[in-house]
């Protein structure tokens, strides 16, 4: 490649001032941040990937875990995700828009020290992570697991970069914002908004906090947080980086500018309606469930319009694409971004979902995106910038040929067989027989069935990592052959103020006005959001109340923090659908108004094994002990993990008066004073408990935490059963109703 | 049986032509905003990312922008 000729002058030494000669500027990028964060991003791929190899691999060989709880499935299934979303693609968007950004601007970044700090804080974070997730410090709410004090700490990051983006946007030389940086734009502001407002918890410990939202309320904010943290983080800075690198790599302009200014508005404008996609068929409303399913579907318009718009700037410049491995990748990480965003749409489609939702097909689909599109965008960054940033050429092309084909092949050996397992899954939910019974009633049959596509899809993973690796030996010669540029000298005229001109109110004028563009990007996303999140607190006050719901008993409430921790929603959903086939499998299908008192909600959003919401009082105490100390005891060919720590560990009980309280300030109306006699209550339910094993001739320990998760699973979707207490029906205000204590 | 989940929301399905009504709106605007746009505009534009590459302008104000 040829290498960072393209610049003014490459000089080792830092700037420390701008010179101005007749109009004309003279200034430096920092190459040194754009490093920093490609040296992470590779390290933290290789991380990501290796976790979800484990994971993967637990999926057909249990033991893999070595029964260590800290890298059981349940635990290393969100340190995987979030190590894949936050760190190797969080850096790598940070390296592509530290890079580009500098140059669409024509200036250094706004400040060095944010920038730094924006570097420092991000991966303080990730390490933070990669420490609590596997102690089991989780929210369990997906790629938002983080516990509160983290929370905040990515508030504080995120407000860093956000600042040192529009400081350097403002401190431009570039007169015009070129569209990749409208996307930075939204990207900044909307993933404040959607951590913030899904991330208010109350705290309990240290490392224990409640979501503030309770059942109905906490699906609907967690998956517009959900559906657009793809959005906007995997997506929206994504295509501003597609929009910056693949004209630089083709050496010609974006195909058509006008088509990425439609893209851009439909795209951020259409985004923010389609979480409720998530919740189809659940017990959210319908309203939201239309809303979100029709925005979806709409969603296909902008999004094959940038990818068309993306592949067809490459028109006259293939032959590049036959020689260029960077643009290899480019062109598969576009492909794989319109192939996601055909098959998201189609899967928000409420028939599809039915078949498609709970199973592996989801996962197909995301790491269609994760590997193609992320993942194969971020390399071909990778080998762009490590030659301009160390003055040389990429060491080996034979290698990242390699790199290309053996990740390619990985990714296929990946979606293709969980498109096949996620679609066996869902034919085998729903098949009867001819009688009109389910033709696989024992849902260990249709897990035992896709046992070898898991197999195939850890070779899958494997090719893939592999290709990471050569990737890092082949960027590490690279660096070693060449001499890093900590800066690169450049020069531009002093842009014309805007109030020379004459006034317009034109999109030209818009862009010329970084604060405007910027207000009406984010009135673009809050609107949406405001128009879900307004309803849903309508929605709140319309959940019909059951009266014989009640607040867990303080043994259940631990066993269900217990459940939280080991990240069991990881693979067990708490939502039976109103389809047939669930009704005949589960029993009564679930109700908003049973979930009233859940901080978080549990729902789930996979079914590796069966829905666990009508599980209470389906088989015996013995049997869940049985089952959680090795599951292939009860259920032969089960790929649960054991869970043997469950059985020695003591139940944590000092906190259990703070744990009450703050679910009281959140609207469980624990009566005042529970928190006094929660102890004693606690204790004779354990002891009913270890009466019930025995039965089973099994002896435990009462105050073992396996006690306190049986009496949770025993309590699950036991309420509507129950006789209503004479009180009047519990109201999430003012009124108290007196936990029921199961009478397992 | 999902009528039977929830409780009918008053005025629910103003919600619904709210949102295509504003997305209507919306997409309009960035369509006309886009077609407006000369053709030279959208032509530097596009090259934006291509100029970096370039050595530095010649005079103050002539580069970059019309």
């Amino acid at each position: 490649m040829n290498a960072a000729a393209t610049d003014v002058q490459t000089v080792k030494e830092p700037a420390k001032q701008e010179q101005r000669v007749s109009g004309i500027e003279t200034f430096k990028y920092d190459n040194k941040i754009v490093r920093a964060f490609a040296i992470a991003t590779v390290i933290w791929g290789i991380v990501g990937m290796s976790a979800g190899l484990l994971a993967a691999v637990q999926l057909f060989f249990p033991a893999a875990n070595l029964n260590l709880q800290f890298v059981t499935f349940g635990r290393l299934r969100p340190l995987h995700t979030n190590a894949v979303i936050f760190a190797f693609v969080g850096n790598g968007m940070f390296m592509g828009i530290y890079y580009s950004l500098q140059r669409l601007c024509r200036a250094r970044m706004f400040s060095d020290s944010l920038s730094w700090l924006n570097f420092w804080g991000w991966n303080a974070i990730i390490v933070s992570a990669a420490i609590t997730l596997p102690l089991g410090f989780t929210s369990s709410k997906e790629y938002a697991e983080l516990e509160w004090p983290i929370d905040i700490a990515i508030a504080v990051i995120w407000v860093t970069f956000t600042v040192n983006l529009i400081g350097t946007i403002l401190k431009r030389r570039e007169k015009h914002l070129y569209v990749a940086i409208w996307f930075y734009i939204a990207t900044a502001l909307t993933v404040a908004m959607l951590h913030i407002v899904n991330s208010l918890e109350i705290p309990v410990t240290m490392w224990k906090s409640y979501s503030v939202y309770a059942g109905v309320q906490d699906a609907l904010v967690q998956w517009w947080y959900g559906h657009n943290a793809v959005a906007f983080f995997l997506t929206t800075p994504y295509l501003g980086l597609m929009y910056y690198f693949l004209p630089k790599a083709a050496n010609r302009p974006v195909f058509s500018y006008r088509l990425s200014i439609i893209h851009f508005w439909a795209l951020i404008f259409i985004y923010i309606w389609a979480g409720p996609h998530h919740l189809l068929y659940t017990a959210l409303p319908e309203w939201a469930q239309s809303l979100g399913m029709v925005f979806s579907v709409m969603l296909v318009a902008p999004s094959w319009g940038g990818m068309l718009n993306g592949l067809l700037t490459l028109r006259g410049a293939w032959d590049k694409v036959r020689q260029d491995p960077m643009l290899k990748f480019m062109v598969v990480a576009v492909t794989a971004y319109g192939m996601a965003t055909l098959e998201g749409p189609t899967l928000a489609i409420k028939s599809v979902n039915s078949l498609s939702h709970y199973t592996d097909w989801t996962i197909a689909h995301v790491h269609t995106g994760a590997l193609g599109w992320n993942g194969f965008l971020t390399f071909s960054m990778l080998y762009y910038l490590f030659p301009r940033l160390y003055n040389t050429k990429l060491w080996s092309t034979r290698l990242a040929n390699y790199h290309f084909w053996i990740a390619l092949l990985g990714m296929m050996f990946y979606i293709v067989p969980m498109y096949w397992s996620g679609i066996t899954q869902g034919m085998m939910w729903k098949q009867f027989t001819k009688d009109g019974f389910l033709q696989y009633p024992n849902f260990l049959e249709t897990v035992i069935q896709i046992i070898p596509m898991y197999r195939l899809r850890a070779i899958g993973g494997s090719l893939y990592l592999i290709g990471a690796w050569i990737m890092a030996f082949n960027l590490w010669k690279t660096a070693r052959s060449g001499v890093f540029s900590p800066d690169t000298e450049a020069q531009a005229a002093v842009a014309i103020p805007s109030h020379t001109e004459k006034k317009r109110w034109s999109h030209r004028a818009l862009e010329a006005k970084p604060m405007l563009l910027t207000s009406l990007a984010f009135g673009a996303v809050a609107i949406g959001g405001l128009l879900e999140i307004v309803p849903m607190i309508v929605v709140k006050e319309n959940v019909p109340t059951i009266a014989s719901v009640r607040p867990y008993s303080s043994l259940e409430l631990l066993g269900r923090d217990i459940y939280i921790r080991e990240g069991c929603v990881g693979c067990h959903s708490q939502m039976i659908r109103p389809l047939r086939s669930e009704t005949e499998r589960y029993g009564e299908y679930s109700k908003a108004g049973e979930f009233v008192y859940d901080h978080p909600f549990l729902w789930g959003s996979k079914r590796t094994g069966p829905d666990l919401h009508r599980i209470g009082g389906k088989y015996p105490d013995a049997w869940h002990y049985n089952h959680l100390d090795d599951p292939r005891s009860t259920s032969p060919g089960s790929i649960m993990p054991r869970y043997p720590w469950l059985l020695t560990q003591k139940l944590e009980t000092n906190s259990l008066p703070a744990r009450i309280g703050a679910l009281r300030k959140v609207g469980v109306p624990y009566p005042t004073g529970y928190e006094a006699k929660a102890l004693a209550e606690l204790k004779a339910q354990q002891a009913k408990v270890v009466l019930n094993l025995k039965v089973g001739s099994v002896t435990s320990d009462p105050d073992a935490e396996i006690i306190a998760l049986i009496a949770y699973l025993q309590r699950l979707g036991t309420d509507i059963r129950a006789t209503p207490t004479a009180a009047p029906a519990p109201q999430k205000t003012a009124q108290v109703a007196q936990p029921i204590q199961n009478t397992n | 049986m999902i009528q039977h989940m929830v409780e009918k929301i008053g005025g629910i399905a103003n919600y619904g032509m709210i949102s295509i009504c504003l997305f209507f709106v919306v997409f309009t605007c960035a369509l006309v905003w886009a077609f407006r746009l000369k053709g030279k505009f959208l032509s530097t534009m596009g090259s934006l990312p291509l100029e970096d590459e370039k050595e530095a302008p010649a005079a103050k104000g002539e580069a970059h922008h019309e």
